[in-house]
């Protein structure tokens, strides 16, 4: 039989039994539906963790006080160690390093802070004005910290834009001067946006110079130290050399974790390519079930047009024509639902990108192409065994049954 | 009016007649119902791993930590203004309605015995942790009752530091040094596993005053309160944060209640566990989808038999009644059969791997089964009414 007599049959067939068509093209859509939404939903969240993380730059390390030889478990967020790590490691790493363009030491606390009878308890940054850059912050009024040795205290204070509100309403409040605890400070710009150190709000926080906040809580540590390397710099080495460096200020001791952002980040990704698996393994599932219902529905096909396939074979129509043409039926379900499957699946994503345009929905090329195999393999493997028991009938057995 | 027994007897004839398409029919929302039944049994798994997790150390903890300001979850990472001193937990200690205290500094130094070391996490706390946190002894003893801020330097080693730095051998009254610091081992914890990313057997248990020098700070990272049973969450929260507004002269402080926190992660993990249940519902909604197709294509064949039935007098309400029942029969026998090898497989995975979160829940596998049937309801009612709505003659002359 020519191919294209065979794709009529299948066709005028399909069209014939108008029911069972359009449900056996609605679980393939779906089942394809639902694996290229679903994994578009896991892509999307992996993309915005990984942009979150990457703007960082990858030439930037973190240097955490501590360190923990303990397997499984976070690295030394918590800034807490025997030893400090001071201000001076940082000024003289930033001296001495060729491979160092600058560093950020960090200080992070809560204060109160007062302007005339107006109090707050808010989040206190301590660092340095180089740390605007390396966080791409910017300033929506007046300028960075003071320049200059930041080794010393300065009583200057960039304050949050939430915190502005609260304080001064609509007053100006470059210039002014605010309580910090128990020291004055001048208020000389005021940050844009939430600031984003590290998931806290910064809107509704300060930011001082680094040795200022030392004194304001009596600390000699530092809770962080980011440092931007120059360009070129191959990391694992930077952060071997930074490690020595400190050990040997250190007295021999090596009590500091240097953490590439970029080998955290690998972990993260990891886990999430993970979910994201798993939810598209389970959403396959359901492409499984369609096949189920493609063995029984073509089950009942056949059985139905019995005095069809007698007639086909009494007709001279070898055995294996009538398989090719029930399963060619059964191909142009799987590609016709599978098609459809998937320009739904895309407009569902395009949908979700409108109503949340920070977040990078898109759905894997992988995902998509495991969707559409599983879709025809099921679409087509579950009819092989009813189709096969259709062609065997003898034709005689076939047209006396009618 | 037909009998109850003689719809059940017809309504098994016809499921057991066409055994290959109930079967696949029954299949089609066994698997659907599986998906669900197994992922609940997951998100349930980890609810319950979770929950255990935090309710470790007691239901009658109220935490304190400096500062207004929280962050996620991480207490005492800020440095503060106003630090809640180990005198003034002391006092907190003192309170009425308190049965322990339990000052917390924590941070990373070296432990070393003899030529061997480790670097890990080590926590300052007072002598009741043990009795607050239901930590249990494993060899000698805890902190001894001393004073908070003047205790003797000694330590408890976790499970895992005493096999690093000691071995198989018996470490107590050996000296061991912590973050330089010379301290004397009193005791050995039992393993007691990680808990939010902290090893809590790779850790040593020093005096939090030793910790505060140790460390170079003046105030504690958070101070645990057990109270009572004879008193309410209420009251001692009431009884705490009136104290300490009248040490520090204004609310600089944050607490926490045990409740709180339980309450919040139950919540959260009982959507996740819905969501993930919602995953499963799209391979039960295609099974469901199956059983319309099904049993709307399997009418054509079943003509004569309608027929016959309104020829012999059965209204078309009865007609509709005994294709509901079919169609709940046969998607309640495949939410059956789904849950069962769930079940099935569940308890085989808890012998050979008992660490997988999974844990099979009464209320959810019901609820599961319940909605098979609820399913094959929905899924059957086109047919039912099609079939239903045949004239009696028509379907007697096709055949």
């Amino acid at each position: 039989m020519r191919w294209r007599d065979q794709w009529y049959f299948a066709a005028e067939a399909l069209v014939r039994q108008r029911f069972r068509s359009t449900m056996l093209l609605l679980v393939t859509v779906l089942g394809v539906t639902a694996v290229v939404v679903l994994t578009a939903l896991g892509e999307g969240a992996r993309r915005y963790v990984i942009n979150e993380f990457a703007f960082l730059g990858h030439d930037v390390l973190v240097t955490l006080p501590g360190k923990k030889e303990t397997t499984g478990g976070l690295p030394p967020v918590m800034g807490t160690a025997a030893r400090d790590l001071t201000l001076d490691d940082a000024y003289y790493l930033r001296q001495r390093l060729p491979e160092v363009y600058d560093v950020a030491p960090i200080v992070v606390g809560s204060a109160p802070v007062s302007y005339r009878e107006r109090s707050r308890e808010v989040l206190v940054l301590g660092t340095v004005p180089g740390f605007f850059e390396v966080r791409r912050l910017s300033l929506a009024l007046g300028r960075n910290l003071p320049s200059g040795d930041w080794r010393r205290a300065q009583p200057a204070v960039v304050i949050g834009e939430k915190l502005q509100k609260e304080l001064f309403a609509n007053d100006n409040p470059i210039g002014k001067s605010v309580r910090v605890a128990d020291s004055h400070f001048r208020v000389v710009g005021v940050l844009e946006g939430k600031g984003d150190a590290m998931g806290m709000d910064l809107s509704d926080g300060i930011i001082l110079p680094v040795a200022s906040a030392q004194q304001l809580f009596n600390q000699n540590g530092l809770f962080r130290l980011l440092i931007r390397l120059r360009p070129g710099v191959d990391n694992e080495r930077a952060a071997q050399k930074i490690r020595d460096f400190i050990k040997e200020r250190h007295q021999g001791e090596e009590d500091v974790t240097v953490v590439s952002p970029d080998a955290m980040l690998a972990v993260f990704d990891d886990v999430l390519v993970v979910m994201t698996l798993g939810v598209a393994a389970i959403a396959a599932v359901s492409l499984l079930v369609a096949g189920v219902l493609v063995m029984n529905v073509t089950w009942i096909n056949v059985s139905q047009r019995t005095a069809e396939i007698g007639l086909l074979k009494a007709l001279g129509a070898p055995a294996a024509v009538v398989r090719r043409l029930f399963l060619t039926e059964a191909v142009l379900v799987a590609m016709v639902g599978t098609g459809i499957g998937v320009l739904v699946g895309f407009a569902l994503v395009g949908v979700l990108r409108e109503l949340f345009p920070s977040v990078p929905f898109f759905p894997p090329l992988w995902a998509v192409a495991m969707a559409v195999l599983l879709a025809m393999a099921c679409g087509v493997s579950f009819a092989l065994m009813p189709v096969a028991r259709a062609a065997r009938k003898p034709p005689i057995e076939a047209l006396r049954n009618q | 009016m037909m009998r109850p027994l003689d719809i059940w007897h017809w309504v098994w004839r016809t499921v057991l007649s066409g055994r290959r398409r109930s079967f696949l029919t029954a299949l089609g929302i066994a698997v659907g119902i599986a998906a669900v039944a197994l992922l609940t049994s997951v998100g349930e798994g980890l609810r319950v791993y979770m929950m255990e997790s935090f309710s470790q150390f007691g239901t009658r903890l109220i935490a304190v930590t400096p500062g207004k300001v929280t962050t996620q979850g991480m207490a005492g990472m800020l440095h503060s203004t106003r630090p809640l001193r180990l005198e003034e937990a002391a006092s907190l200690g003192r309170l009425p309605g308190m049965e322990a205290v339990v000052p917390v500094v924590s941070g990373t130094a070296r432990v070393e015995f003899g030529k061997r070391g480790r670097d890990v996490e080590i926590f300052g706390v007072g002598p009741q942790a043990a009795e607050a946190w239901r930590f249990k002894v494993a060899i000698g003893r805890f902190l001894p009752a001393d004073d908070l801020v003047s205790a003797r330097a000694y330590a408890v080693l976790g499970h895992k530091l005493r096999q690093e730095l000691f071995g198989n051998t018996n470490p107590l009254g050996q000296r061991i040094r912590v973050g330089g610091a010379r301290f004397v081992v009193v005791g050995v914890m039992e393993s007691k596993g990680q808990f939010l990313g902290f090893d809590l057997d790779d850790t040593v248990f020093i005096p939090s005053s030793r910790a505060l020098q140790l460390f170079n700070r003046e105030g504690l990272m958070e101070v645990d309160l057990v109270f009572s049973e004879n008193t309410t969450s209420e009251q001692a929260a009431r009884r705490i944060r009136q104290h300490l507004i009248a040490l520090h002269g204004r609310e600089d402080f944050t607490l926490f209640t045990q409740e709180d926190m339980l309450a919040s992660l139950d919540r959260i993990l009982r959507i996740v566990t819905m969501a993930v249940a919602g995953l499963g519902g799209i391979s039960l909604l295609v099974g469901g989808v199956g059983v319309l197709t099904i049993m709307t294509t399997a009418l054509q064949e079943r003509m004569a038999e309608i027929g016959l039935l309104r020829a012999l007098g059965t209204t078309r309400r009865q007609l509709l009644q005994l294709f509901l029942w079919e169609a709940v029969v046969l998607a309640g026998l495949g939410g059956l059969a789904g849950i069962a090898t769930v079940v099935l497989g569940v308890a085989a995975l808890g012998l050979l791997m008992p660490a997988l979160p999974l844990k099979l829940a009464p209320g959810y596998l019901l609820a599961a089964w319940l909605l098979s049937a609820a399913v094959g309801l929905a899924a059957g009612i086109y047919p039912a009414w099609k079939a239903s709505r045949t004239e009696p003659i028509n379907a007697l002359r096709a055949e």
